[in-house]
């Protein structure tokens, strides 16, 4: 039985990562309201699983199951066929090697991308890469963090991330010649 | 290390993944290999882009939502702000709306030393040494750790930094005080560590004065400004921390 107690101190561990919670269950499924009820159905559970809680943080822990909840409201709704938008087989060949290499011109897209083209980019990714971006790049959690949340090995993790940015990095240079060509 | 090599550990030196002795020989080639400097600054701007990225802000009825359903686990009533819950202790329907705006202000005006906030911010800073997790973000950078905050809080707090004097910046973390989310600055100074509390409260005047206090042997000094109330919290000396609100006051 859970006491007053209890919810005093899951609030005082969890509640300070509300935001960043209710933000990875957005970039996953990518829908207000339903990113609202898996925050709600993932605290609720957290709760109810506290006692065993044993972990140093409490971040991490319910990052792990809203990230969880998120995937199986994913299934439920059987997007997970329409997760991959972008073609990374076709996108793959347009890039040299790694994100970092310039492709000159187009390497001075980044001076002229927008917050809302990286984040209308970023909704195309695959959602374990998403989640990747989010988690490292976004929440600043460290390979071994973002392995135990996604209950991945960090070769995985790693290998997602760069895939990840790498896939991205293609978008927003795509998007940006498109715009060069239609300035022409 | 040959470029190939750090090709492959590009993306872990951009990370902060490295071994100490690998990122010194990143930092070695890195300096004087044009081309992959290159590749690491376009991987620099890739992720300041991606950081940029809209946090969105939460639904404003999801967190009392939460906090109601969690007492019913626990069987306790239904959240309600505190002053209403102090109206209706003191005798509801007979309370008019004039007495209940003189009760909003009478709430809002107490002292910033009130002792359920102190013992909330003492268990607060226990907790933290505790769990060993002082920080969210690690960093002695303020301008790694100050935007960090960003959409975090709903509002940016003075990161200040104090190394000639002896304070280090550590980091920064979330923490949660009378219902809100704050930001908590962690310093160190020789082996203490120092939690800076900083919480919203538009509503309280800026007390300039400092209110210093010893604890369960903890040391705290509180003030507000600007709409901002400030907590200090450590078990270093009363001196050095009195010298440490100061600092910060600056």
């Amino acid at each position: 039985m859970l006491s007053r107690k209890d919810r005093q101190r899951f609030e005082r561990l969890t509640m300070p990562h509300l935001q960043a919670a209710y933000n990875l269950a957005l970039f996953l499924v990518k829908n207000t309201a339903e990113a609202e009820d898996i925050v709600q159905t993932a605290y609720l559970k957290a709760f109810e699983a506290f006692k065993q809680f044993t972990g140093n943080s409490a971040a991490a822990w319910i990052m792990t199951i809203i990230r969880n909840t998120a995937y199986t409201q994913l299934t439920k709704n059987k997007r997970q066929s329409n997760l991959v938008n972008f073609d990374e087989a076709v996108h793959h060949h347009d890039l040299q090697s790694k994100p970092g290499i310039p492709l000159t011109p187009e390497e001075s897209w980044n001076q002229h991308t927008s917050k809302s083209q990286i984040n209308d980019c970023m909704n195309r990714l695959k959602a374990e890469y998403r989640e990747a971006l989010f988690l490292r790049d976004i929440e600043g959690y460290s390979y071994k963090e973002i392995a135990d949340i996604t209950q991945v090995p960090k070769g995985t993790v790693m290998s997602r991330l760069s895939r990840a940015r790498e896939n991205l990095q293609a978008m927003l240079i795509e998007q940006y010649s498109k715009a060069k060509k239609n300035e022409l | 290390m040959n470029c190939d090599e750090v090709q492959q550990l590009l993306e872990a030196y951009l990370d902060g993944e490295l071994t100490l002795s690998d990122r010194r020989d990143m930092d070695l080639h890195v300096s004087e290999c044009k081309n992959c400097l290159r590749q690491f600054e376009n991987l620099q701007k890739l992720q300041t882009q991606i950081r940029n990225v809209q946090y969105q802000p939460l639904p404003s009825a999801l967190k009392g939502s939460i906090e109601n359903s969690l007492r019913d686990i626990t069987g306790e009533p239904a959240r309600r702000s505190e002053v209403l819950r102090w109206i209706s202790i003191g005798g509801g329907s007979m309370i008019t709306g004039v007495l209940a705006t003189w009760f909003v202000m009478a709430v809002l005006l107490i002292s910033p030393a009130s002792s359920q906030v102190e013992d909330s911010v003492i268990n607060m800073h226990i907790n933290s040494l505790l769990a060993d997790h002082i920080t969210d973000v690690r960093s002695t950078d303020r301008h790694t750790v100050k935007p960090w905050f960003n959409g975090r809080v709903g509002f940016a707090p003075p990161v200040k930094t104090f190394e000639s004097q002896g304070y280090q910046l550590i980091g920064g973390r979330l923490d949660y005080l009378e219902g809100q989310t704050v930001s908590a600055l962690v310093y160190k100074r020789r082996a203490h560590v120092i939690n800076l509390f900083i919480l919203k409260n538009y509503n309280l005047s800026d007390t300039r004065s400092i209110v210093s206090l010893q604890r369960h042997g903890y040391n705290l000094v509180s003030w507000h400004k600007e709409g901002l109330a400030f907590w200090l919290i450590s078990d270093l000396n009363k001196k050095e921390l009195i010298q440490f609100a100061a600092l910060t006051q600056k």
